[in-house]
């Protein structure tokens, strides 16, 4: 009952005045959706704000799989120590990291500095203020996040399986693709969900990293609240990106499932 | 190019050490083609090191194995042409019986139509047809042991390992695929190489065992060179059920040795090994090798007796246990043909037997 009680606190009554504000300002109606889908400038948020998260879903799973794989197979030790430093670059503070981000990649940055000095490059990449630079940076915040739920299913997986299937002739490649992978794909499903929907909404980064010309849509939310007081359009753009999570979860439930109950 | 033999496996002088542990210590053997070998051993005794070398998962610490003449070390397990069950249920866990058994031929790219029959006389051998489209999760533990094994022949393979893939199932059902095992070695005239730590298993299935003790081969030979003919005690007492009666050596002539008793009861046993005279030895006498009887046995034979009063008695359907106490203060078990003469409780009787169905051994050394 008391969780009943809090949830209707701080998660319906929150919610639903957001959706008032997004149906009421400026004027009653579905406006500020019709603005937000229709507008080509809000559809290119709109598209950023996915390609950026795919982007940086995809690289993360296909950076995370072999540490998790090498966390699964490790000595124990190795792995812990391995583990322990995945751990600690999560607990880093987020500025900080992002900071260091900037450092790397600025114009005058270690490694522009570095292909210039080499003599592989003549002008600075322009490494930073554009969607590159926080497809980068998020890449590397969100890596924790697809590799724990690999980590965890990995581990699970027998490793007589694979060497049952050695032994019946299949090779390092076949065992990966009809063996590993397949029975990798609940842990692949949960990672891949978490960084997709953490990053539809990812604010810190994309801010610091990003440049004015290609927004994402958390940006796009806070400039419009904050600068320009338009309540009503971001209300609808956070209810916008709300009912996306949603959908990606519930494709999630269908295909994977919650719990592990067959 | 080296062998003129006909042996399907050579292994020579194998150790493997992890770190401290030596799992496997110098051992040799030779496996005949089509021969059915059981290495027998008790938990950690370097078993499941010894196969896993053979099939390709370890790398030995020197030796070498040979299958077919050919040195096998540098061949990766999916290159060696052997078949494998093991002691875990290893099926697929995402592929339908049928696909788990089709996958060995599926990955060495065979034609649809030639997996297709091959899958259904497998299915059909381990007596599993009707299960083809279930997953792994929806069959008993000795369902999925029984397609792990079609999995294992189905690619016919030159060897086939089975590393305790029995342990798991209860008694019935153990027997029933034993059974299941030995027919299809017979049809299937594969060379198999087996593992357990049931001695009764190792007995009924295997054409040769190995005993495997603390990283050696204490024996090797059939079932019955083991149980008639141990080489040490260590073997007399793992391989079927045995009395140790520990005395001292009196004297030994022509392979016959006497032995005193803690009570001054002298008995006399075979022996190959050299004792020597004054040390702690050890006689072995199979219980149902004891036979009751009312006096004591004449000197004139080579008849034998102890004497002891019995202290329990176990009926086990085709046989009678008794347990008797000595004046030695050592109990001895004797079992006997449940028809045979009954003994009551607290009976007191003479227990003869053959001096050729006694054998003296040293004393082990006190085993770990
Ligand atoms: N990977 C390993 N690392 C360290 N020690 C090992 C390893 N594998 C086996 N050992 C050790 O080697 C010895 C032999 O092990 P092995 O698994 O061959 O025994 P086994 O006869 O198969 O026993 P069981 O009947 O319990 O399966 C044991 O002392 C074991 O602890
Ligand atoms: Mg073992």
């Amino acid at each position: 009952m008391p969780a009943l009680v809090f949830l209707f606190l701080f998660l319906v009554l929150p919610l639903s005045s957001l959706f008032l504000v997004s149906v009421t300002e400026p004027s009653l109606g579905l406006g500020n959706y019709a603005k937000l889908l229709g507008d080509a400038a809000y559809g290119r948020v709109l598209f950023n704000t996915f390609f950026v998260a795919g982007v940086v879903t995809c690289v993360t799973l296909v950076i995370g799989y072999p540490v998790a794989w090498l966390l699964a197979i490790l000595p124990a030790r190795t792995a812990h120590l391995l583990m322990a430093a995945i751990l600690l670059s999560m607990w880093t503070n987020l500025l900080a990291r992002t900071y260091g981000w900037m450092v790397l990649l600025q114009r005058t940055g270690i490694i522009n500095r570095t292909l210039i000095d080499l003599g592989l490059i003549n002008e600075p990449l322009p490494l930073i203020n554009n969607l590159f630079g926080v497809t980068i940076g998020m890449t590397y915040i969100m890596l924790p996040y697809v590799i724990l739920p690999l980590h965890a299913t990995l581990s699970g997986i027998d490793p007589a399986i694979m060497q049952a299937a050695a032994i019946t002739g299949a090779k390092p490649r076949q065992i990966f693709w009809r063996i590993l992978l397949p029975l990798s794909l609940p842990g692949i499903g949960a990672g891949c969900l978490m960084v997709f929907v953490m990053a539809l909404g990812y604010y810190v980064t994309p801010a610091l990293l990003g440049g004015t010309a290609n927004m994402m849509l958390a940006e796009m939310i806070a400039q419009q609240v904050q600068s320009l007081l338009n309540w009503g359009l971001g209300s609808a753009a956070a209810f916008i990106l709300l009912a996306v999570t949603l959908v990606f979860f519930a494709i999630y439930v269908r295909v994977v499932g919650l719990g592990k109950r067959s | 190019m080296t062998s003129l033999t006909k042996n399907a496996v050579e292994i020579h002088h194998l150790v493997k050490r992890f770190g401290q542990v030596t799992a496997v210590d110098d051992v040799s053997l030779s496996v005949a083609d089509g021969e059915f070998l059981t290495f027998l051993g008790s938990s950690g005794s370097g078993k499941t090191s010894t196969l896993f070398i053979v099939a390709g998962f370890e790398d030995p610490t020197s030796g070498s194995v040979e299958i077919d003449g050919r040195s096998v070390l540098s061949v990766p397990p999916n290159e060696r042409n052997i078949g494998m069950v093991f002691q875990r249920y290893t099926l697929f866990p995402n592929m339908s019986v049928r696909d788990n058994i089709a996958f060995p031929l599926s990955v060495r790219g065979r034609p649809q139509n030639e997996i297709d029959r091959a899958v259904a006389e497998m299915l059909d051998m381990v007596r599993l047809g009707s299960y083809a489209g279930r997953r792994p999760s929806e069959l008993s533990g000795g369902q999925q042991q029984r397609v792990a094994l079609a999995r294992a022949l189905v690619y016919r393979p030159r060897l086939l390992l089975m590393d305790e893939p029995l342990a798991a199932l209860d008694k019935r059902l153990r027997e029933d695929i034993q059974q299941e095992i030995r027919r299809i070695h017979r049809e299937l005239g594969v060379t198999i190489l087996y593992v357990t730590h049931d001695q009764e298993e190792a007995l009924r299935m295997s054409d040769r065992i190995a005993v495997f003790s603390h990283g050696k081969i204490a024996q090797i030979g059939s079932g019955s060179d083991l149980y008639e003919r141990p080489a040490n005690g260590f073997v007399a007492s793992f391989v079927g059920n045995s009395n140790m009666l520990r005395g001292r050596l009196r004297g030994v002539s022509e392979r016959m040795a006497s032995v005193e008793l803690a009570d001054g009861t002298v008995l006399h046993g075979l022996s190959d090994a050299n004792l020597i005279h004054g040390t702690q030895v050890e006689i072995m006498v199979r219980p149902e090798r004891l036979i009751p009887s009312s006096s004591r046995a004449g000197d004139l034979t080579s008849l034998q007796s102890v004497e002891g009063t019995v202290i329990d008695v176990s009926y086990l359907g085709e046989a009678v246990q008794y347990e008797i106490a000595t004046r030695w203060q050592q109990n001895i078990v004797v079992r006997n043909d449940s028809r045979a003469s009954g003994l009551e409780l607290g009976a007191s009787a003479h227990f003869s037997f053959h001096v050729h169905d006694a054998l003296v051994f040293p004393t082990q050394p006190s085993a770990s």
